[in-house]
């Protein structure tokens, strides 16, 4: 089973992710579970647990169009200049602490979706391209 | 900047999905501190106008937007507020339930509090993640505590995060008994590691710093107070919380967006230890059997001592919170509708980080006019200032500023201010002469 996190908040461009989790259910897809979370903090890894393999979905500022939908690797994640949630604990490092902990899920995956500058607004999301990539983590095979 | 003034900036950036920003600053003039100002900007002051002309019940799903760790203690002051304004005294049901609710507040944010703010202090870690490789179990813990906590929540609120669950008269619904059957199992198996708890966080290592202060809590006759109550203080003051505008003032800092609360023009503690220094008298025998042999005075005047405070009142709340859903039948309703009056509206209780008082000027179809709302954190303003000034003197001011800044952070750690109160959310501006 697959679990899809949309990690995000009411405000402005983040909640980029819980978009892209509306757009996911709407495509019937099995086995697979999809959440939204309002700044789970050290939460998420709750979320990792009796699971084999896990998305993160989340907004991130980076050089890249806004929109665009990147899939981030866990060292490239604990790089970032990466927006931090209620007391500091954000995806970077909630993933951190679950991998000090041994308890990241068998697979693991982070998608980022570039805001603008301006973090209030709502970029047109690269939708086709998410699900197209949570797809391919679904079946590797296609 | 010269040999004899020099600046520190530890500076994080404001991003998204921060809930606000703490900055220090001080001045130390011939080694004693001249100038002390703790920059607080606190969200909480918008949501006074942004709930004006709103019925009651939307407000009380406004104020819990204010907060993410404490939205229950908004919910709950709220709504004790119209009731009281309504006439309606809540049915033992309703009274229960909600107080088992809050317990899971005091679970999730005392949890998350102690094990990945807090105790990477005590142990020397920057950090939980870095804490964890260590402690792995006490990290461990900490968040399964903290899941428990937010899963009670969200057993009555709906969600654990800004919950829905509660409206004047009641809950919107109310939980299956199956539901409760399974969180009270998990409760019941969580205890042993709650009355571990206190011995792990008495057995850190404390500064030896006892201050004077004055602790101010709620007080209830029959309870541990929690959502009921009166004010009372370490001074002898006990008073309803209808007249609270008439012994707290609150004073604009130019420094601060937060407003400074005195009582008798002198900075006061709210939150757990002012909580336990007077009420612990109260506590059920098994929790209070564990604080006895834990080997931490209580009352205490040492600040540091607020972790194992946090951790008996975390104890407290599992022990509660298992009495009470022991006993849980379904309502023949979750709630009594009931008609709105026109009037001022006062509700009071013990957020975790300390006594939350609302006042709301209410319409005769229950729509709010005006609002004030004095949460903990601004309450405790003042005595954290005066906690790190007396802290860092006695910890002394010849230690390099990293050690300075540290210090500093801990102390204002100890006090869970609902800040953007991040493992190093301190920018800290250290100007000798």
């Amino acid at each position: 089973m697959t679990r899809v996190l949309g990690v995000g908040s009411p405000f402005g461009a983040d909640r980029l992710a819980w978009l892209a989790i509306d757009h996911l259910a709407g495509l019937g897809w099995k086995d697979c579970e999809l959440v939204k979370l309002d700044r789970p903090g050290s939460r998420l890894v709750s979320y990792f647990h009796d699971v084999e393999q896990v998305v993160i979905i989340d907004a991130v500022r980076l050089s890249d169009q806004p929109g665009s939908v990147v899939a981030i690797d866990l060292e490239r994640l604990q790089r970032l200049d990466y927006p931090t949630s209620s007391h500091g604990f954000g995806v970077a490092e909630a993933v951190a602490l679950a991998r000090q902990l041994g308890e990241l899920p068998p697979r693991l995956h982070v998608l980022g979706i570039q805001t603008g500058e301006d973090v209030k607004q709502l970029p047109a999301v690269e939708l086709q391209v998410l699900a197209n990539l949570v797809s391919g983590y679904l079946d590797p095979a296609s | 900047m010269n040999d004899t003034t020099r600046d520190i900036h530890i500076h994080v950036p404001v991003l998204t999905r921060v809930e606000g920003e703490g900055a220090l600053k001080i001045d130390v003039v011939d080694g004693a501190i001249q100038n002390l100002a703790l920059h607080i900007y606190e969200p909480p002051r918008l949501f006074e106008k942004f709930v004006e002309d709103y019925e009651c019940n939307q407000v009380i799903d406004m104020v819990a937007r204010i907060c993410g760790i404490c939205p229950v203690a908004y919910q709950m002051s709220a709504v004790q507020a119209f009731e009281s304004l309504f006439g309606f005294q809540p049915p033992d049901w309703v009274r229960d339930m909600r107080r088992a609710m809050y317990c899971g507040e005091w679970l999730q944010s005392h949890a998350l509090h102690i094990h990945l703010l807090s105790a990477p202090d005590f142990l020397g870690f920057d950090s939980a993640i870095a804490m964890a490789a260590d402690y792995p179990d006490a990290v461990r813990r900490g968040l399964e505590l903290q899941s428990l906590g937010n899963d009670l929540i969200a057993l009555f609120g709906g969600r654990s995060v800004h919950p829905v669950g509660v409206r004047v008269g009641g809950f919107y619904r109310a939980p299956r008994q199956d539901e409760v059957a399974a969180l009270l199992q998990r409760l019941e198996a969580a205890l042993p590691a709650a009355e571990a708890l206190v011995g792990w966080t008495a057995g850190l290592e404390f500064p030896d710093d006892e201050q004077a202060f004055t602790s101010v809590a709620m007080s209830h006759p029959d309870e541990y107070a929690i959502n009921q109550g009166n004010l009372i203080s370490g001074q002898g003051l006990e008073t309803e919380i209808t007249f609270y505008e008439s012994y707290f003032e609150e004073h604009q800092s130019p420094h601060s967006t937060a407003l400074h609360s005195t009582l008798d023009e002198r900075p006061y503690l709210v939150g757990p230890l002012a909580r336990l220094n007077l009420n612990f008298h109260q506590l059920p025998k098994p929790v209070r059997k564990i604080m006895d042999g834990c080997g931490i005075p209580f009352p205490s005047h040492n600040m540091f001592h607020s972790i194992v405070a946090r951790a008996i009142e975390l104890h407290l709340a599992v022990y509660e919170a298992i009495r009470l859903l022991q006993n849980y039948h379904l309502p023949d309703e979750p709630y009594i509708p009931l008609k709105p009056r026109e009037g001022n509206a006062f509700g009071c209780t013990e957020a975790p980080r300390g006594i939350l008082w609302h006042r709301y000027d209410v319409d005769d179809r229950g729509m709010v006019r005006h609002a004030r709302i004095v949460p903990p954190t601004s309450q405790n303003q003042w005595r954290i200032e005066e906690d790190i000034r007396l802290s860092l003197e006695r910890f002394g001011l010849d230690n390099p500023d990293d050690a300075l800044r540290m210090r500093a952070e801990q102390v204002i750690r100890n006090y869970d201010p609902c800040i953007s109160c991040a493992t190093h959310f301190l920018r800290l501006d250290v100007h000798r002469r």
